[in-house]
């Protein structure tokens, strides 16, 4: 009897042993396959993790505390030298690589700053994402909404492309207003009625107005 | 009638000849969605200046005197009117369901929700859509035509603007007359410019070229309304592919 019942716990062990060794090799299996997939959601989720926890803080941290806490996210979520490219349109032809760097680190700047004045407070928003398309040159368009209580959602979608091994943001759109095409459209306009010096210089002044807002 | 047509309707047919805009092209890529900006920047300035030492004063003391749930109200009400041109517009786009639905939210709302001062509709799930002319005209094909800046109105395009036309006649309130329609007309007014408060700070916050960050988000937003929400994908590619970045 007492031999029966110790080759019952035997048994027992074993298939413990074999069923949690099947499920750390589908776990293995799963952190090997998952990333080139889901690498576009894991920045779109990142930064809406680190917008709410900043939010949550708002007003305790300030602008210059949000800005901080922000930047390092922000910097690596996005691929700023490429919307640099963009927004300038034609402009960055007739730039050096130096002038490209500071007006790159500029954008930066006021990305930053962009997100550091109006994500300033917490009242219960989430993010959720709704979908993910793939687009042309392998591009992925992960589509988000902003959920708040006490008004309609925000449709907020991302669009990454994939450089040197890492996705990066190169456009965000809000219910269905391209960031990147707005920013092209003004700055094309400011470079033709006040020159180059102009725009960077209205970019400047926009950057400490939002500091100044808080 | 033709006070109305005098005062809003010719400045508006006008306003789209000055503007060299009165051709119906199909403007498919973005050469230059703005022929007329000297024009509409005049216009710009005009509101915008009327704005700032009128309407924009009246609209702040109005939220300030008046209770936001009395504020909703009045934005059901006039939204509630709106809703004959939206269940128009969506049976003349073969959207049936949608223009059974509108018809139905205006019969509830006018009834159940005491004239379209309560939106009741919504809680019985029949969603809120809008639709108007330029959406009709986009769906039958038309191009979207150059933008205009409309004095007194704001932003639109030579295809949208024949939805004001549309609007004035689906919307009861153009069939009645008397001194009582001076304070609904300005109610209305003011109350759509409070509702709008929020999208000026945020254009003054961020814009640095106030007026083409309004065209091109107004015609993004245009664009995205007339795909209902899910505009073609390669409106990005072409955008981010325009310089073959």
């Amino acid at each position: 009897m007492a031999d029966k019942t110790d080759s019952n716990i035997l048994t027992l062990m074993a298939r413990g042993c074999a069923g949690l060794l099947l499920l750390w090799c589908a776990s293995a299996m799963a952190t090997t396959t998952q990333p080139p997939d889901d690498a576009p959601g894991q920045v779109v989720r990142a930064l809406h993790e680190r917008l709410l926890e900043v939010m949550r803080q708002g007003p305790a941290l300030g602008y210059s505390g949000r800005y901080e806490a922000l930047a390092p996210c922000i910097k690596q979520s996005f691929d700023f030298p490429l919307m640099a490219n963009i927004v300038l349109g034609r402009q960055r032809t007739a730039l050096g690589a130096a002038e490209k760097d500071s007006f790159t680190d500029l954008l930066t700047r006021l990305s930053i700053a962009t997100y550091a004045s109006r994500f300033d407070d917490y009242a219960g928003e989430e993010f959720v994402e709704i979908a993910r398309k793939s687009t042309r040159r392998g591009r992925v368009l992960v589509q988000t909404e902003l959920r708040r209580a006490a008004a309609e959602p925000v449709s907020l979608d991302y669009l990454l492309h994939e450089q040197a091994g890492s996705w990066r943001i190169i456009s965000v759109i809000a219910n269905g207003v391209n960031d990147l095409s707005l920013k092209r459209a003004e700055y094309a306009a400011v470079i033709k009625k006040q020159g180059y010096a102009g725009l960077l210089e209205e970019i400047a002044s926009k950057i400490v107005a939002m500091g100044d807002d808080d | 009638m033709n006070k109305y047509i005098l005062n809003h309707l010719l400045p508006l047919l006008a306003t789209a000849l000055l503007t060299g805009c009165a051709s119906t092209q199909r403007v498919t890529e973005r050469p230059n969605p703005d022929p007329a900006e000297d024009v509409n920047r005049v216009f710009y300035s005009f509101n915008n200046s009327l704005d700032r030492h009128f309407v924009r004063p009246l609209a702040e003391r109005y939220v300030k005197a008046t209770p936001k749930p009395v504020r909703g109200s009045v934005t059901h009400f006039f939204d509630n009117l709106g809703h004959i041109n939206t269940a128009l517009h969506s049976l003349l786009q073969g959207k049936l369901g949608q223009s059974f639905s509108d018809t139905s939210r205006f019969m509830i709302n006018s009834t159940l929700g005491i004239g379209g001062l309560f939106d009741v509709a919504s809680s019985m799930g029949l969603k809120q859509s809008k639709e108007d002319m330029g959406q009709t005209l986009a769906g039958w094909g038309a191009g979207q035509g150059a933008y205009l800046y409309l004095p007194m109105m704001g932003p639109n395009t030579v295809r949208n603007s024949p939805d004001l036309i549309s609007s004035y006649f689906t919307n009861p309130l153009s069939y009645l007359s008397g001194a009582i329609m001076f304070p609904v007309t300005a109610l209305g007014l003011i109350n759509t410019r409070a509702n709008l408060l929020d999208a000026t700070r945020l254009v003054e916050g961020a814009a640095i070229d106030p007026y083409s960050f309004t065209r091109e988000a107004y015609l993004q937003r245009r664009r995205n309304i007339v795909h209902d929400g899910a505009p073609p994908m390669q409106d990005f590619d072409e955008f981010l592919d325009s310089d073959d970045l």
